[in-house]
């Protein structure tokens, strides 16, 4: 349905005190490997056009949402948001305005490439990487995607941002005297960098490689208030966890650990939220109210500096709103382990953190534990830890690393964290 | 009632697999409409909405030993010559390799199975309303969601020889409840899945009070010291480790690339004698009960475990095609936007012979399981990590009050199967779970069981 008879359809209704119209279209490429082989390959051409109404009193802002699909026509879309209206009448929030105006954001991509071409290249770069005779790729997937995205809204914002992404989920195999082992990695990226895609996935081979020679803990007796280091899908749990906590809807809530002025840490570490950041696949200049993002620190010399989050929840609060920000960049006093003992997580079956109490850690598939002399692979072991605890002491490693919603350290690095 | 637009387009999708048919061996398209509605009730944010609502087509096509597909969100001036010219690979990176063709018979019904109840939202906010208010009698009660989702799931299947509409209707409650005393936070939760909106509501009424009285206990709960422990298992984790523990490993598009170690133990022992396990869209009705796959092949119920022993894998289509097996309707979608894996559906142990209070009363020292909280499989190396959201302690075949939270199953498959010494009596299956393959590709799913004493590695 185009554009502007959804427009005249919201405008129609008289009781809508205020909407938010946001349209996504999506071109993709995915191309499905069993080994080498290239199973099946799909095209996606969809849309997906969401509408949000809102019905305000002094009191009270109820809202509902509403997906339009090719199914509908403009009398069954006046239906819909008829029924929209009576909805968020049935809804009773306490009464927040939607954001003013916004400066409008216009991301437009200048090239747009022939995707099949990309996802061709993609593949090539992939397997450029599958060359050893004990160690192969077992599963393939890759996704290439133009995504834009539309949003506008009754108070006259209105944003358009293209995007490009790549992801590459791999299953590495390795076989060792008849037993074989496999790792897990979903890459993410929206650089089009055919050979860090080749890096990146001989690294996970060699991280396969060292799974299948890896020993259990016991077999090397670890030492007590070892260094453990973490990264990945770890390291972003934790710090989202860490940045949500002082978010204005979980200050609203109470359901924070940290407030205003509070020592995190005693690592004189910052973090900033951050709308883009260059090789970040979830750089985002608007949020989902349309809200124009920029740089927040939140956390400065390990003590909370500032709290963030969304136009709702901020006005509730009285505080400025810094929309919901995408990414985050951690910087700070760096530290050396690497001449000392200590045990890095390269894997876990998944990483597991829960918020309210704090207990983390998981399953581990694959860690390499430095003795003094030399790194050991180690697997069939789990660690866990109370965060709120454990990021007292936190140290940063030197080493830098781009994730898909984040960029500092590579690795975090605790002490006194659980070996089981 | 199937919908009506899906319904209209039957004649256009016939017309595309005749024209598609011209340039390839075999077509085939799936039409899939899908209303969600969601009612939150919560402390301070509340909201209804059909935000995963969704309608659109995949048209699949076949020719030189590969499968390519195009998905859409319309067949309206779609032309063959379009799809052809996406799904077309100029310069394709692979070796060679042969799938064979689908070979279908001729197949035309409709199904159906609808939610029995009419009732409003109104009434259905007023319900959660009541529940939420009750909650929040309880001073640490911080924040509370009550959420009710109705998914009415219409799909086509049309081919050469299948013309397949299908219409099914699954409806979830749920309750979570925060609490707090001090710095100390935690939550509990509850979900039921029912094919009626009235039972499912019902019976999270019926539930609220336990939850309540397990959200405000865990906020004593400290964690467990890690060991080995003999276990009882509720429903839930019996269920979620039937799923990750076993479920995932017989997948058998895992089999195709040799990924599940379940592969070379058909018909070899991987539990204990007294264990049974199950998978299907037809053999109990909850969350992923349905006619015909994504694939357009009927419901299967498939025995995976008999008296301990692996019987046989699950599939989709093009997995069962190249093993050269029969498909077991278990080729299903996240969306119209994704492509097809071997799921699980509904995923259960069997029943045993055991009364649960003859169970308890065997442990000397260990923890009685309940809720799941998280898990993640391993089909390749059959390590597991299952994550309930509390234990409560047995000391000498009591209870002893203490609690603890969470508490992470983990260790090798079939030496937790294989530990299983008594099975209860009754069965429950919970049609409220969510399932990803890997760590996307989300589909509904239920799983569940009986209680089950074995022994595990706790932490």
């Amino acid at each position: 349905m185009k554009k502007n008879d959804i427009i005249r359809c919201l405008k129609a209704h008289k009781e809508i005190s205020d909407y938010q119209l946001i349209i996504r279209n999506k071109d993709s490429r995915e191309l499905f490997y069993v080994l080498d082989h290239l199973e099946i390959n799909r095209a996606v051409k969809t849309a997906t056009t969401i509408i949000n109404v809102y019905v305000s009193n002094e009191k009270f802002t109820g809202s509902s949402t509403v997906t339009v699909t090719s199914a509908d026509d403009v009398k069954s879309l006046d239906k819909k948001i008829k029924d929209a209206v009576k909805k968020a009448k049935d809804v009773k929030n306490l009464y927040y305005p939607l954001p003013p105006k916004q400066e409008q954001v216009t991301e437009k991509r200048t090239k747009k490439e022939d995707l099949n071409a990309i996802a061709g290249n993609v593949a090539r770069a992939v397997f450029a990487a599958d060359v050893y005779k004990e160690g192969w790729l077992n599963s393939t997937e890759i996704f290439v995607s133009n995504t834009d995205t539309q949003f506008l809204d009754s108070k006259g914002t209105k944003h358009e941002a293209e995007s490009f992404s790549i992801g590459v989920e791999v299953i590495p195999t390795w076989s060792k005297n008849g037993e074989e082992i496999e790792l897990y990695k979903y890459y993410e990226s929206s650089a089009l960098d055919y050979k860090a895609i080749t890096k990146e996935i001989d690294e996970l081979l060699q991280n396969a490689r060292e799974r299948a020679d890896a020993v259990t803990p016991k077999k090397v007796k670890l030492p007590k208030d070892l260094k453990v280091l973490v990264k990945n899908d770890m390291l972003q749990l934790i710090l989202d966890t860490i940045s949500f906590d002082i978010n204005y809807r979980n200050l609203y809530f109470k359901e924070n650990h940290y407030n205003l002025k509070d020592e995190i840490s005693g690592s004189r570490f910052s973090l900033t939220m951050k709308p883009v950041i260059k090789g970040c696949a979830r750089s985002a200049r608007f949020d989902e109210d349309g809200i124009v993002l920029k740089n927040t620190r939140i956390i400065k010399d390990g003590k909370v500096e500032k709290l963030w989050g969304s136009n709702r929840f901020a006005y509730y609060l009285k505080k400025k709103v810094t929309g919901n920000l995408p990414l985050m960049e951690l910087e700070g006093p760096r530290s050396e382990y690497k001449n000392e003992k200590h045990l890095i997580i390269e894997n876990f079956s998944s990483p597991q953190l829960e918020e309210t109490s704090g207990y983390w850690g998981g399953e581990v598939r694959l860690a390499r534990y430095f003795d003094g002399e030399k790194y050991i692979p180690l697997t069939g072991f789990s660690i866990s830890g109370n965060i709120y605890e454990d990021l007292k002491t936190v140290e940063l490693s030197g080493e830098n690393a781009i994730l898909p919603n984040y960029k500092g350290p590579k690795y975090l690095i605790f002490k006194g964290i659980k070996i089981h | 009632m199937l919908n009506k637009y899906l319904k209209a387009n039957i004649p256009a999708a016939k017309a595309l697999v005749k024209e598609l048919r011209k340039t390839y061996d075999y077509a085939s398209i799936l039409g899939s409409y899908v209303l969600v509605k969601r009612i939150v009730v919560g402390t301070a944010n509340s909201a209804i909405d059909e935000l995963e609502s969704e309608c659109g087509f995949v048209v699949k096509v076949y020719k030189d030993g590969r499968y390519k597909e195009y998905s859409c969100d319309s067949l309206e001036g779609l032309k063959a010559k379009d799809i052809v010219r996406a799904v077309n690979l100029k310069n394709v990176c692979s070796s060679e390799f042969n799938v064979k063709m689908l070979e279908e018979k001729e197949h035309v019904e409709d199904f159906l199975r609808e939610d029995p109840d009419k009732i409003s939202d109104k009434e259905i906010v007023r319900r959660l309303t009541e529940i939420k208010d009750d909650m929040h009698k309880n001073e640490k009660v911080i924040n509370t969601n009550c959420v009710y989702i109705k998914r009415e799931t219409s799909k086509i299947f049309v081919s050469e020889k299948k013309c397949l509409t299908q219409k099914y209707d699954w409806i979830n409650a749920m309750l979570v409840v925060v609490t707090r005393d001090g710095n100390k936070i935690k939550d509990n939760y509850h979900a039921e899945g029912e094919a009626s909106s009235l039972k499912a509501l019902n019976l999270l009424k019926k539930d609220s009070k336990n939850v309540l009285d397990i959200a405000v206990r865990l906020l004593d709960a400290g964690p467990i010291k890690p060991g080995k422990y003999t276990i009882i298992t509720d429903p839930s984790i019996s269920g979620l480790i039937a799923h990750e523990a076993f479920g995932h490993g017989v997948e058998m598009d895992m089999f195709v690339k040799n990924r599940a170690k379940a592969r070379d133990y058909v018909g070899k022992y991987v539990a204990s004698p007294i264990v049974d396990m199950y998978d299907g869209a037809k053999g109990v009705v909850s969350a992923a009960s349905y006619f015909f796959d994504d694939d357009g092949v009927e419901a299967h119920k498939t025995q995976i475990i008999k008296k301990g022993i692996l019987q046989t894998g699950i599939s989709d289509s093009l997995s069962a095609l190249t093993l050269g097996t029969e498909p077991t309707g278990n080729g299903r979608r996240e969306s119209y936007k994704r492509k097809v894996y071997t799921r699980m559906t509904n995923t259960y142990f069997g029943k045993g012979n055991d009364k649960l209070e003859d169970m308890i009363k065997s442990v000397k020292h260990g923890y009685f399981l309940f809720q799941t909280n998280n898990g993640m499989e391993d089909p390749k190396n059959w390590q597991i990590q299952c994550t309930a959201s509390y234990g409560l302690e047995i000391k000498d075949g009591k209870l002893t009050g203490k609690i603890v939270s969470p508490v992470v199953i983990s260790g090798y498959v079939v030496d937790l199967l294989s530990s299983i010494s008594m099975v209860s009596d009754k069965v429950k299956v919970i049609g409220s779970g969510m399932c990803g393959k890997g760590h996307k590709e989300w589909v509904y799913v239920s799983d569940g069981g009986p209680y089950l004493k074995a022994e595990a590695k706790l932490g």
